[in-house]
């Protein structure tokens, strides 16, 4: 018994250690990008965009690919990182990380960016002539105003996080007790023919996921200004 | 001396650009007018309403003087603040420019209460002496007891105080208002549009003010900026906008009915400023600074100066402008009635406004007669374009 509650609890935390972390990075960065893409113009912003988003479309096994070229031994990411590190991040947690987060930015992006682009322009104005500059108004006004649609773009983006699995299994591997995610764990189950620990991890997977709605409805339904 | 405000500038205008967010329906609006803002204009700390039809350009004249957009050419100074000088190089960033704006939706940060709101313009201030510039805006607007509320929770009138409260609180060196009372009713309208008249007083900045509403605009302002596709075409007292349009689009916004084109200067005497204008089978007198023997003009009078009196009060007297008509028709509109009338000799059909009770009195009825009198001074008379 002690075994199954070890084999339900290091896959849970550790889902949960990853979705939280990359929610967080998701969050600072997403909600950052999908304020330049909502207010400003430059060259390439279609192509910014599109890069962006790409992670939605694509099958899982190829961002898996393309991150492993990124950041593996001798991708440019992965160089620089051994490089601060002395050790590669491939097969770890950490690596399980940016998995999670490549696929959740873009739900965040363009939450957030709709909600931003819902904010009127002529308060933004009506701060600038109070002297307030644009970082100021972007962070005492715009995203103050546009919190409903980025809490809902951080839970999507926790929501995905927690249920990755394609680039999460071709980055950080499937290692028992160091990146055996909840996913992956009901994935090694099922192959084992282990069907109690699967059926397990599967119901508090669903049970994670009901909670994850019902939170979006009435968290964002009662953040009314 | 003070140096009050100049304005110089040019700028390429599109309609199309609404909310700073660009149309991309471009090609199938294809009736939106470009034209390019060429407007020129001093003042010194007095109320100024700009006038005009839509896309004549106001809003476009408010955006290039608080920076929201930069003009092609020219100079903009307040006071001894250059906000743009194109010769110069100077494009004051918006931050810089100390102004105060209020805008026709009110803007409040909604998720500030009214003290938040209004302490926003202050920043670098010390804490004591914010304390007191807020407590002396809610004291000025009479908004005292709305401190801790949130703009959701006020009227458009008590939301439109605040934003006046927060533009005024950093002591800016003017005050743009656009269309600031548009979204209210008429009762509001009027008492907000006395307390602006008021606070002009108090506060001694100079104010511009936007406004589609003539009436709202004779009564706040100290002169009047009249604006048509860019250009200005006259900038006066309200008596001189009234009485004195330079040209037809004046006449037109000022709501002038009873225009009759195709009439002429026909006498002119200097001294009593007495002009004679032959008007078809009509000869009519008016007052005017600036017209000339031979001009071709077009004259007018609005339908609230014409002046009835009764039939067996006289004789035609076309000295004093007066005229015998037959009353078409007579329609109430309320306290006042509307009375198409005709010149029996002159053939030309006029609209009178007079109160309800006068004609009651005078017992007029449709098909009856009646004299007109249209007085000297009230009577409009413009050069033709």
């Amino acid at each position: 018994m002690i075994s199954m509650l070890d084999k339900i609890w290091f896959p849970l935390s550790l889902t949960l250690r990853v979705a939280a972390i990359s929610s967080i990075l998701v969050l600072c960065s997403g909600v950052a990008i999908a304020y330049v893409f909502a207010r400003r113009d430059f060259r390439g912003k279609g192509l910014a965009e599109l890069f962006v988003t790409l992670p939605l479309v694509l099958p899982p096994t190829v961002i898996g690919y393309i991150l492993v070229i990124l950041v593996g031994r001798n991708g440019f990411l992965g160089q620089i990182i051994f490089n601060a590190l002395g050790t590669g991040i491939m097969f770890t947690w950490q690596a399980a990380v940016i998995a999670a987060y490549t696929v959740s930015l873009p739900l965040m992006v363009h939450t957030a960016k709709a909600a931003i682009e819902g904010v009127d322009r002529e308060i933004e104005y009506a701060a600038y002539i109070l002297g307030k500059s644009e970082l100021e108004t972007a962070m005492q006004i715009t995203i103050p105003l546009a919190k409903k649609g980025i809490l809902a773009g951080l839970i999507l983006s926790f929501a995905r996080a927690i249920g990755e699995f394609g680039a999460t299994l071709m980055l950080a591997g499937n290692i028992p007790g160091k990146t055996n995610t909840m996913s992956i764990s009901i994935y090694s189950a099922f192959q084992a023919g282990n069907n109690e620990l699967a059926n397990l991890l599967v119901l508090i997977l669903v049970f994670m996921s009901l909670l994850t709605i019902a939170l979006t409805g009435r968290f964002v339904g009662k953040l009314e200004v | 001396m003070r140096l009050g405000v100049k304005v110089d500038l040019k700028k390429q205008y599109k309609e199309t650009e609404i909310n700073g967010k660009k149309s991309t329906k471009k090609a199938f609006t294809s009736t939106k007018k470009a034209f390019t803002l060429d407007i020129s204009f001093e003042m010194g700390n007095e109320l100024v309403v700009l006038f005009g039809p839509s896309g004549s350009g106001k809003t476009t004249l408010f955006k290039c003087i608080s920076g929201l957009t930069e003009p092609d050419d020219g100079k903009i100074t307040v006071e001894s603040k250059v906000y743009y000088d194109k010769n110069q190089k100077i494009n004051l960033p918006i931050q810089k420019r100390n102004l105060g704006y209020v805008f026709q939706n009110y803007t409040l940060f909604p998720h500030m209460n009214v003290r938040k709101n209004i302490e926003c313009g202050l920043k670098g201030w010390e804490k004591e002496d914010k304390e007191v510039r807020v407590a002396e805006m809610l004291d000025l607007l009479h908004i005292e007891e709305l401190e801790t509320r949130y703009p959701s929770q006020l009227s458009g009138g008590q939301k439109q105080r605040v934003a006046l409260a927060r533009a005024l609180a950093p002591k800016p060196g003017i005050l743009l208002l656009d269309e600031p009372f548009s979204a209210l009713d008429m009762a509001i309208r009027t008492r907000l549009a006395e307390k602006i008249k008021n606070l002009q007083n108090k506060i001694g900045i100079p104010l511009l003010f936007i406004t589609h509403n003539f009436e709202e605009a004779y009564l706040l302002a100290d002169r009047i900026l009249i604006l048509y596709e860019g250009n200005v075409q006259q900038f006066g007292t309200p008596e001189e906008i009234l009485y004195h349009p330079e040209n037809r689009h004046v006449a037109d916004l000022t709501g002038l009915s009873n225009i009759f084109d195709e009439a002429k200067v026909e006498r002119c005497d200097e001294e009593s400023k007495n002009i004679i204008l032959k008007s078809g089978d009509m000869r009519i007198k008016v007052k005017s600074q600036n017209l000339k023997l031979g001009d071709k003009v077009s004259w007018g009078i609005h339908p609230e100066n014409i002046t009835l009196l009764l039939p067996d009060s006289g004789p035609e007297n076309h000295d004093e402008n007066v005229y015998s008509a037959h009353v078409n028709s007579i329609i109430s509109k309320g306290p006042r009635k509307r009375i198409t009338l005709k010149l029996v000799r002159q053939n030309k059909t006029l609209i009178a406004e007079v109160p309800a009770q006068f004609v009651d009195s005078m017992k007029l009825c449709a098909g009856g007669l009646c004299l007109v009198k249209l007085e000297t001074s009230k009577v409009v008379a413009f050069r033709s374009l």
